[in-house]
């Protein structure tokens, strides 16, 4: 053995470790592999569960949690050539890569509208689950590639209004999805912008919160909320209730007027929750703090405040009675005293919870005999979970 | 991995917001502070091979000697290198430490300049400082370029960066191998000539890590490249400095070694029966 050939060897090792860690390492950072999670829509006509996540959109039957078969005129079950039935699922291909994160709007009785991540708009037959436009129609050809959609589009009699992920909000013709207008904001828009008498308001991550004139685009007014703010602002009783990253939840007027704020512990990201009959307002932060608050006249009065959840509550909590429903990212769902937020009891589901929950009742249509909330979590073995409402008992589960 | 991904995402974020909310400011910064922290490692590698350049020609005597005898050959490399005070792996823990440096900071401008919901939930927990949170989000533009996207090559400040990743490391690799020298027979040395091939290997390996991951990270290993250069002209002439002493230090050891070797040769000597002319030699010299 040479000295040239040991230490040539001693190289190669260097080079061969080096690659090792290089791969195993990197493979230890933690990224996170989908940018946004699902989004639930029960279809009020049905009580059929819309679901939009990554790859696909599927409808669900919400008594069992399986997916709606697709009927013929007279109701009987459509097959494929080799005689299985068909399911509504919307089968999209790859080329162009199609992720859905957003809910599907109604574009008429028998057409829905998929925004999809990569900032498509995808125009799907109901009674078919057949795609009419593919790949779909490209919004604003002229705006960079990762300007995506994360969240849901407003949709009303002429427009969509779109928020993009990078900057800006969009208004788009709903006949051919031309440009209507564009309002800049210096980062993204990452809440659904919402109506009240021909105004837009939303929340941008550059730290303001926006009234914009739904017809021409022009900002009415601005204020500032001292740090990103990346959850839908709630309207109640002519004031906008909305955290930020700055630590803070805000009160504020429908002039554009902060009238009060409440100090958090950590980001507050997701959308309060507002207990009308008794004008008491829930809202959760990153740490796993949940806030109960008075907000009876202009003021804004903290109850209690409690460490319910070891990691962020993104989800809108869900009142029922004097509990409320907490879910958060250390993948339980809380139900709690509404007086105080002690735990009654909790579920665990094998994802982590950042999709807003929702509750199903039952009715003429809705066939089930008692409230469902549906949780979606970020694993796949349970995209979708139905609990009953009042005992926490699983109902069914969807998995992919 | 948190317990360095944090820190370094807490670091990142409070250099942006402290140098005007300039991200590319930022990262140099962090590379700086980053390198300085390394640099005792660095150091320590220089070291390394200077010291096995060193005791190349002592380690091509034992070769030839012990050429037929492995063991005994490795129990004489291993005991001249605990002589000189080698660690014949000396050199390669340093540039292994810096991998998980590499993930780490990958991680952490992936982390800081969060662009999707997700990503953005995943900075919540890392930033140790207070208030910070209200930096977010970071502006991950440059040269129109996206901190957060690889490169793409139809953007001519992409190529550049690319090319300034490629010429840097290229450069970096070029002053701080040692030039190879010729063996007694003439011929080229090979491990010299290795070292000098990883000067091929390591721009190309650079380039498709950057084409491969992020600008941000490009952007880093730009600056540490230019960081290295000034280091290595450094080094260097401390290095002269370091080799005479070095030098210095292995006559010492020869001599002691040699002191050592001397008495037993003396006792060796008088156990032999003397010849007896020598004998008369000795007798008629009295």
């Amino acid at each position: 053995m040479s000295f040239s050939s040991v230490v040539t060897k001693r190289w190669r090792v260097a080079l061969a470790f080096a690659l090792l860690a290089l791969v195993v390492l990197v493979g230890c950072v933690p990224l996170p592999t989908d940018p946004s999670w699902a989004s639930i829509t029960v279809l009020p006509e049905t009580g059929q569960i819309m679901l939009g996540f990554h790859d696909r959109v599927t409808l669900l039957d919400v008594t069992t949690g399986q997916l709606v078969p697709l009927r013929n005129d007279s109701g009987q079950t459509r097959v494929d050539g080799q005689g299985n039935p068909l399911r509504w699922d919307i089968p999209i291909s790859n080329n162009p890569p199609t992720v859905f994160y957003s809910a599907p709007v109604r574009r008429d009785e028998n057409t829905l509208l998929f925004p999809t991540f990569q900032r498509r708009i995808i125009e799907v037959d109901i009674r078919n689950a057949q795609v009419l436009n593919p790949p779909g129609t490209l919004i604003d050809e002229t705006i960079t590639a990762t300007n995506h959609i994360v969240t849901d589009v407003l949709a009303t009699e002429d427009a969509l209004y779109i928020p993009l992920s990078e900057r800006n909000l969009i208004a788009v013709s709903r006949i051919d999805y031309s440009v209507l207008w564009t309002f800049e904001t210096r980062y993204g828009v990452w809440v659904q912008p919402q109506m009240i008498d021909d105004m837009l308001y939303f929340t941008s991550l550059d730290h303001n919160f926006y009234a914009v004139d739904a017809e021409t685009g022009r900002e009415i007014w601005q204020v500032s909320l001292g740090g990103a703010a990346p959850g839908k602002p709630v309207f109640h009783e002519g004031y906008f209730y909305v955290g930020s990253f700055a630590n803070r939840l805000y009160k504020i007027s429908l002039e554009g007027r902060i009238v009060a704020d409440v100090m958090t512990n950590d980001w507050v990201w997701g959308s309060p929750a507002i207990a009308t009959e008794d004008e008491l307002l829930y809202v959760g932060d990153s740490s796993g703090w949940l806030y109960a608050l008075d907000i009876r006249g202009d003021g804004m009065q903290l109850l209690w405040q409690r460490q319910v959840a070891t990691r962020v509550i993104r989800a809108t909590p869900i009142i029922d009675g004097n509990t409320l429903i907490v879910a958060s990212r250390d993948r339980f769902v809380y139900w709690l005293s509404r007086d105080d937020g002690v735990e009654t009891f909790r579920r665990e589901l094998r994802g982590e919870i950042y999709a807003n929950m929702v509750v199903v009742e039952p009715s003429e249509t809705v066939r089930i005999p008692e409230p469902y909330l549906l949780v979606s979590s970020q694993a796949r073995e349970e995209l979708l979970v139905a609990y009953s409402l009042a005992t926490g008992e699983v109902q069914w589960r969807y998995n992919r | 991995m948190d317990f360095i991904l944090n820190p370094f995402v807490t670091l990142l974020t409070w250099l942006y917001a402290t140098f005007g909310n300039n991200m590319v400011l930022a990262i140099f910064v962090f590379t700086v502070l980053v390198r300085l922290a390394m640099y005792p490692l660095m150091a320590r590698q220089l070291r390394s091979s200077i010291e096995m350049q060193q005791v190349q020609p002592k380690l091509k005597e034992i070769q030839e000697k012990y050429k037929n005898d492995r063991e005994k050959l490795a129990q004489e490399q291993m005991k001249l290198y605990r002589e000189h005070g080698i660690n014949p792996f000396g050199g390669c823990l340093p540039i292994l430490i810096q991998f998980p440096i590499w993930a780490a900071i990958l991680g952490a401008i992936q982390f800081a300049l969060a662009t999707t919901p997700t990503h953005l939930l995943d900075l919540s927990g890392r930033l140790l400082i207070p208030g910070l949170g209200t930096t977010i989000p970071l502006d991950n533009r440059f040269l129109g370029m996206n901190l957060t996207q690889p490169p793409n090559l139809q953007q001519i400040p992409a190529i550049a960066l690319l090319a300034l990743v490629a010429v840097t490391t290229w450069y970096q690799m070029k002053i701080s191998m040692p030039k190879p020298q010729p063996t007694a027979d003439g011929k080229p040395d090979q491990a010299a000539a290795m070292s000098q091939s990883m000067t091929t290997i390591l721009p190309v390996m650079y380039v498709f890590l950057s084409l491969s991951y992020t600008i941000g990270l490009s952007i880093y290993i730009l600056v540490s490249n230019l960081i290295s250069i000034v280091q290595t002209y450094i080094i260097n002439r401390q290095r002269k400095a370091l080799q005479e002493k070095m030098e210095l230090a292995s006559v010492a050891i020869d001599t002691k070694n040699k002191a050592k070797e001397l008495p037993v040769a003396v006792k060796e000597k008088d156990k032999k029966p003397v010849p007896q002319a020598s004998r008369r030699k000795a007798t008629k010299t009295k």
